[in-house]
């Protein structure tokens, strides 16, 4: 980045992307020349170590900064909070090797016990390194106006709904959550406009994703996806912390202090990390207390150690390529993602699995934040954009537990989203009045081996014979991949809605009260927020409907569009005001006046979608045959325009 | 919801698959969420419940068996679970015993031996299917019953295999757990 960015104080908020990362973390933007670039902080570093430490006095500590303190306090230093977001406090990740207390009486959320007898929830140790990143964004671009976070593709609903509600605790406004792979294929495809199947293989330091997903001219349509939300780098470390502990004089690792494991952690990083260039690595390792070790491990040994893990990829990428209907030679090219993708064992087990040389031009940790810049500016920028279009899919089957335990799936995985689907239930007693829902996320048979996302309970059912009322469940999924559940009662007509919210999540109050901790009375009150959001808000529209207008005037009806701008003008005089509930009457009567408006351009366009561009069909087929080979010159790590 | 209109095909078993996702994109270019992330409520909801019935056609139509079942229902048929055919309930039996007993014994070769059996069964009842409705589609007018009857014989057949094949799935997937 040579040229210097000017920031103009009156400029329109600008939208960024994050990958808030199991080890790493970055934001990047697009800037108003030039492609997706990532932010760095002040000594030129885009990577923010997702590390939080809780001094027992003081600011908390994140980033490079708190990496220091890992060592030494192992307990009040958290790393790798990711694979603890949307878990719940029994979750087998709090049994793994680690080094953290736990809140014994933590509710349904994990709760970490840190120093200053405090205790902190995943979803705030993420937000405090949302906040950061967001801080060095407003150093370097100025205000920010809405974000892309990316998430695991294989992120269930809870881990999706913390990651949102982290987000609204930093006080971001999310524009979308994104699919780490989705971001990725969209960074490498973008500018090199190839077209064919590809595969995106994602390690990253907690979690692993497999897509497979079309590109087709600036379309990136994800046909299947699987993965592991708790498989990773971190479980490569653990495996060799594991094998060196003994060697360092900890007969049982599971009786280690806190302070040895870490260091043991730490060593068996550094060890994987040298692995990556030499076949072989020679270390001295101290634990606290104890006199050095001097450990010896060769790339082959490592890779006899990690096969487990890396195995278990294959069987994921092997079911995804089923649930696609691909065989591996299908595939136009294999895309590797994720730090972890570093490591030799697992390059040559994928280029094995696929038959094929992966693809690796673009830095395998930025590229998740470079996609996500782009979403966030063909969401939220100004002016003209690419013709891109993200189409994803849902990673995992939602269903509900029927009678005797078992799953039933109303929507299977790899749904193209939004999405929806009903079901229709009866009651099984006389004047039942109550029924009760279990919804679930997984693909096991039995509905105790799901992942349980909420429990409730219909009520108001009017009294009938068994078997008479028919109570239809709906199940909504948004551009997110998060799930509202509805339900009606049909012989009466009786509504109810309910908005599911996780059982490990939290509830709107808690989110609340930690925004509110979070401001610490130094920032700007909510209600300034409030003012600022529904002028933006109002902005966008004004500029969206002035266009509509502009573009489709053949589609009023007479003096259709006198009344649209009569109300576009009331919006605009309410944004000089200072009401933040004023702005949003207005926006609402625009909305109403312009509904007619909306359906006739849509109904236009679905009609010219269906009678197909015959041009555009032309150039299709030709572009076909380039393969995304011909991107491999650039060896850039920020994308061209 | 008739999924053929919804994309714009008409109401036939056999068509052009690469016509079929080009459709789809199309759509969705003018009605995915994204596109209409900054327009007013009103149209991101109607947009939003439009590219919701397009996600849903394009899923039905692209699957051999959902579309085969599609069609016959807007042909007036009713569909249900179960089937008559006393030969396909002793077959199903028969295979369900060998994969249960193939599952508890943990034996992935035998699993993948008796799943690539279903699968050949299931590409012969497809190859089946096709020919009937291309029968069908071939002839001017309404089908006549038996060919519709045949159709969903052939269907039924399909969905029990199906099962059996999600069955091993499961099985696959245990693995990874």
């Amino acid at each position: 980045m040579a040229l210097m960015q000017i920031h103009d104080p009156a400029a329109a908020p600008r939208p960024i992307g994050i990958d808030l990362g199991t080890t790493n973390s970055l934001v990047a933007y697009v800037p108003l020349i030039g492609g997706a670039t990532t932010i760095v902080d002040c000594d030129g570093d885009a990577l923010v170590p997702s590390v939080v430490h809780y001094p027992s006095e003081g600011p908390t500590i994140v980033g490079k900064a708190a990496v220091g303190y890992l060592k030494e306090y192992p307990e009040d230093t958290i790393a790798s909070v990711k694979r603890f977001m949307g878990r719940g406090a029994d979750d087998a990740e709090t049994r793994r090797l680690g080094t953290y207390r736990f809140a014994a009486d933590s509710g349904p959320v994990v709760q970490f016990a840190v120093a200053g007898s405090r205790t902190v929830t995943p979803i705030e140790v993420s937000a405090e390194i949302l906040r950061a990143l967001k801080h060095t964004a407003e150093d370097e671009i100025g205000e920010i106006g809405g974000v892309v976070i990316t998430v695991p593709a294989y992120f269930d609903d809870a881990q999706r709904q913390a990651t949102k509600d982290a987000a609204r605790v930093a006080g971001l406004q999310v524009l979308r959550l994104l699919n780490e792979p989705t971001a990725a294929a969209l960074a490498y495809g973008l500018d090199s406009k190839q077209n064919g199947t590809f595969a995106v293989y994602d390690l990253g330091g907690g979690t692993f994703d497999i897509t497979i997903l079309v590109l087709d001219n600036g379309v990136f349509q994800v046909r299947s996806t699987g993965g592991d939300s708790q498989l990773g780098g971190d479980d490569m470390d653990r495996a060799l912390a594991e094998k060196l502990l003994p060697q360092l004089g900890v007969t049982d690792a599971r009786a280690a202090t806190p302070g040895q494991i870490r260091a043991a952690l730490m060593a068996a990083r550094s060890i994987k990390h040298g692995l990556t260039d030499a076949d072989t690595v020679e270390a001295e390792v101290e634990l606290p207390g104890q006199a050095s070790v001097h450990v010896r491990v060769t790339r082959t040994e490592f890779a006899e150690l990690i096969k487990p893990l890396v195995e278990r990829t294959g069987l994921v990428c092997r079911r995804a390529l089923r649930d696609a209907g691909l065989r591996p030679d299908e595939l136009d090219g294999v895309i590797l993602v994720g730090g972890s993708t570093r490591v030799v064992a697992v390059r040559e087990y994928v280029e094995q699995l696929f038959g094929r040389a992966p693809l690796g031009s673009i830095d395998p940790d930025q590229v998740v934040a470079l996609g996500a810049a782009v979403h966030a500016d063909l969401l939220a920028g100004e002016g003209d954009r690419p013709d891109v279009l993200l189409l994803d899919v849902l990673p995992l089957s939602l269903g509900v537990e029927a009678m005797g335990g078992v799953a039933e799936k109303i929507l299977p995985r790899n749904t193209p989203i939004p999405a929806s689907a009903a079901q229709v239930f009866t009651t099984y007693a006389d004047n039942q009045t109550g029924f009760e829902l279990h919804v679930l996320q997984g693909e096991r048979e039995l509905a105790s081996d799901c992942r349980s996302l909420a429990r409730f309970t219909l009520r108001g059912i009017p009294p009938l014979p068994a078997g008479m009322a028919r109570l239809e469940v709906r199940f909504d999924v948004d551009a997110d991949g998060l799930l509202k559940v509805s339900a009606r009662e049909l012989t009466t007509g009786i509504a109810q809605q309910i908005e599911v919210k996780p059982s490990y999540g939290l509830r709107d109050e808690d989110i609340e009260r930690m925004l509110l901790d979070a401001y610490d009375h130094a920032e700007t009150d909510v209600a300034t927020r409030a003012l600022q959001e529904e002028r933006t808000e109002a902005e966008r529209i004004c500029v969206a409907t002035e266009k509509a207008l502009s573009v489709d005037a053949a589609l009023l009806e007479p003096g259709e569009g006198a009344a649209i701008r009569t109300a576009l003008a009331a919006v605009r005089e309410a944004v000089r005001g200072e009401v933040a509930n004023v702005i949003h009457v207005r926006i609402e009567e625009l909305d109403h006046i312009s509904k007619p408006f909306a359906g006739r351009r849509m109904d236009r366009s679905i009609a010219r979608a269906i009678a197909g561009r015959a041009v555009n069909e032309l150039e299709l087929e030709t572009a076909h045959a380039r393969g995304i080979e011909s991107h491999l010159g650039s060896e850039g790590e920020t994308m061209k325009d | 919801m008739d999924p053929f209109a919804t994309l714009g095909f008409e109401r036939r078993y056999h068509l052009d698959k690469t016509l079929l996702d080009r459709r789809y994109r199309e759509l969705q270019q003018a009605l995915h969420p994204d596109k209409h992330a900054s327009a007013p409520a009103s149209e991101r909801a109607l947009t939003l419940s439009k590219a919701i019935e397009v996600n849903e056609a394009y899923r039905v139509l692209r699957d051999d068996q959902k579309r085969g079942e599609a069609l016959l229902v807007l042909l007036g048929r009713q569909l249900t679970d179960q089937t008559a055919d006393p030969e396909l309930l002793m077959e199903m039996m028969e295979l369900r015993e060998a994969l249960s007993d193939a599952r508890a014994a943990a034996d992935p070769a035998r699993v993948a031996r008796l799943a690539a059996e279903v699968t050949e069964k299931a590409t012969a009842t497809s190859r089946q299917l096709s020919e009937v409705f291309a029968r069908m589609e071939g002839e001017v007018g309404t089908p006549q019953a038996r060919q519709l009857t045949d159709a969903q014989t052939l269907l039924s057949r399909l969905r029990y295999y199906r099962r059996f094949q999600d069955e091993v799935a499961q099985f696959e997937d245990q693995a990874l757990a």
